[in-house]
């Protein structure tokens, strides 16, 4: 499975990936500091203290200065930075901090999207033209319908205030909290995933409609196999080729999803600080945010494709 | 035409007599979710309408009530954290929503079309180009790119628009360079060449229209992710600036106060999902009746 050519490839991939994450963050970068005004003056700052905070951020060099040396930083030192609004207070520790938050929540949801999806997505194939597959396509539209932020605000609104003597609220995220108890992440991240879990249903419902009448599935239960054996060893295995192709766009998705939910459930993640970090106007940490998240893109498309082969030995590359 | 019996006898005598159009036309009506979603968007085009001209109060007026006030006879929607009544912005906030989700794909039509036409039919070098520019804009995370841009142009209207279709020009592109890439293999176009009609009468005189069906179905399901879209930005507060009403802005405010005034996020959450959910509808029932091949 792990050839030269596959080698060849996933450096191919790489350098691809980080080619577009630099032109990506290039343009950020310099799209931001064309912007007019100055996000360092204010009543309080002026004169010398002005002018030695410009120095301490670089930003009395020359624009090709400044961009050198956010490059030579990024690449060296894997430096982003440090905040423009809260000074001294360094990017990338902080960046990795929220990302193990975010990465915990984004992952749940990932993981239930797939299998709630793929779940659904075989019993209405198996038991297609039934009132359970009218049921499961039908709601399979009004779930990837509804934006996120409705289900999490129903959420709130059933297991926050309806039956708030129930949880006593305490899905609510709380940091330090979160290693040992699920139950404060699962209502967030089954917000992010729900709607992408309606899509995956029908992805898989419609290979699965392929694949099983199929001579090989006829075979498989001609010997005599269990149905269970058919459905998951057999047709499950090529029925999902198909479904892995819409992994990176939902990765995609997911982390675009939880810019939202980690605002609604305050949750102290990648995408709080990113949308935050925007309407603070501070541009550094926004560069640097928008950076990590471009990558990961990159590198969760290529794991991607890297699946493809594990799921059809086919493909090679 | 006298009523059209849906029974297989009438399809079978006449079947030369149904042009693609009309054959479609008769598929939606039988779909009945179709049809209810297509008689619940001209209701939402209807207000819209309305709401130019006019409201049961002015949208911005604060304190005509106790702020966070629920349902009265008054105001039958309640009023929000400003004692604004929510009906009104729920109106003036469907143009907001309808604009952008059309705006943008007349925008993405014609930015998507040409270029996907172009290269599906010339092939090579421009072929190679676009479609390496499509693949690194789904490499890039839309919503997030939007934001920054949306940021750095200043939220308004048009910007949205602009940074809605900067992202998602390239589902257009792509879906068309495929018609027009399979398209250009069929004989009557390789007619068309041979009796010597020009590039741009090939490209929209005879590659577009037989391409139209799938173009039709991929527009209208871009309505909703663009009205998704905006929603998201506006509830994040980079999108629509108060006091224009957006329904995502508005599900914001209501966030906020929904321990105790649930009656604000709930009116834009449910006008929200159900125009996303007719427009889904609309855009699978004309996928089922554009598309003969999956005629069930």
């Amino acid at each position: 499975m792990f050839t030269k050519g596959m080698a060849i490839y996933i450096g191919q991939r790489i350098v691809l990936i980080a080619f577009t994450v630099l032109v990506v963050s290039s343009v950020v970068f310099l799209g931001i500091h064309r912007l007019p005004g100055d996000a360092l003056l204010n009543e309080k700052v002026k004169g010398a203290a002005y002018l030695a905070l410009l120095h301490h951020y670089g930003l009395d060099q020359p624009l090709y200065v400044q961009y050198e040396n956010y490059l030579v930083g990024i690449v060296t030192r894997g430096d982003l930075g440090e905040s423009l609004v809260n000074r001294g207070l360094q990017i990338r520790p902080l960046v990795e901090r929220e990302l193990a938050v975010s990465a915990e929540v984004g992952g749940l949801a990932l993981v239930f999207t797939i299998g709630l999806g793929i779940v659904l997505g075989v019993f209405a194939a198996v038991r297609q033209n039934t009132w359970l597959d009218y049921l499961l396509t039908t709601t399979s539209v009004v779930g990837y319908s509804m934006p996120n932020f409705v289900i999490a605000a129903f959420l709130i609104l059933v297991f926050g205030v309806w039956l708030g003597n129930a949880t006593q609220g305490t899905f609510y995220y709380q940091l330090g909290a979160w290693k040992g108890d699920i139950g404060q992440i699962w209502l967030p991240a089954f917000a992010l995933g729900f709607p992408y879990a309606s899509y995956v249903a029908r992805l898989t419902r419609a290979s699965m409609l392929e694949v099983i009448r199929q001579d090989y599935v006829r075979t498989a239960r001609a010997k005599g196999l269990s149905e269970i054996t058919i459905l998951v060893r057999h047709a499950l295995r090529n029925a999902l080729i198909p479904v892995t192709t819409i992994l990176g766009p939902l990765t995609i998705g997911i982390i675009t999803g939880s810019v939202v939910i980690e605002n609604v459930f305050g949750i102290p993640g990648l995408g709080k600080e990113f949308a935050q970090s925007i309407l603070n106007r501070d541009y550094a940490i926004v560069i640097g945010v928008f950076t990590m998240y471009a990558g990961m893109v990159g590198l969760a498309n290529l794991l991607v494709d890297l699946g493809y082969v594990v799921l059809d030995p086919r493909i090679r590359y | 035409m006298a009523t059209v019996v849906a029974s297989r006898a009438v399809e079978i005598e006449m079947p030369e007599q149904a042009s693609l159009w009309s054959d479609a036309w008769r598929r939606l009506r039988r779909n009945r979710l179709a049809l209810v979603s297509t008689i619940y968007l001209v209701l939402l085009v209807a207000v819209a309408l309305i709401a130019l001209v006019w409201t049961p109060y002015r949208m911005s007026a604060i304190g005509i009530a106790p702020t966070y006030q629920g349902i009265t006879s008054a105001h039958w929607l309640g009023v929000d954290s400003l004692g604004r009544d929510i009906l009104s912005r729920l109106m003036v906030g469907t143009q907001v929503s309808l604009v952008v989700g059309l705006g943008t794909q007349v925008f993405v039509l014609l930015v998507g079309v040409p270029i996907g036409l172009a290269a599906g039919y010339y092939r090579g070098w421009f072929d190679n180009v676009v479609s390496l520019v499509i693949n690194i804009f789904y490499g890039i995370p839309d919503v997030l790119v939007a934001m920054i841009m949306v940021f750095l142009l200043g939220p308004s209207l048009t910007n949205i628009i602009i940074a809605i279709v900067v992202t998602r020009w390239m589902d257009m592109a792509r879906l068309v360079r495929g018609q027009a890439l399979s398209l250009r293999e069929r004989e009557f176009i390789e007619a068309g060449r041979a009796a010597g009609a020009k590039p741009f009468k090939m490209l929209f005189g005879h590659i577009l229209p037989n391409a139209l069906g799938p173009i039709i179905v991929q527009a209208t399901l871009g309505v909703p992710g663009a009205i998704l879209f905006e929603a998201f930005l506006s509830f994040l507060g980079v999108g629509v600036q108060p006091p224009t009403p957006s329904w995502g802005s508005m599900a914001a405010d209501g966030v906020r106060a929904i321990e105790f005034a649930p009656h604000i996020v709930i009116a834009p959450s449910i006008a929200l999902s159900l125009t996303l959910i007719a427009f889904n509808f609309l855009g699978d029932g004309l996928r089922d009746a554009l598309d003969p091949r999956s005629r069930r």
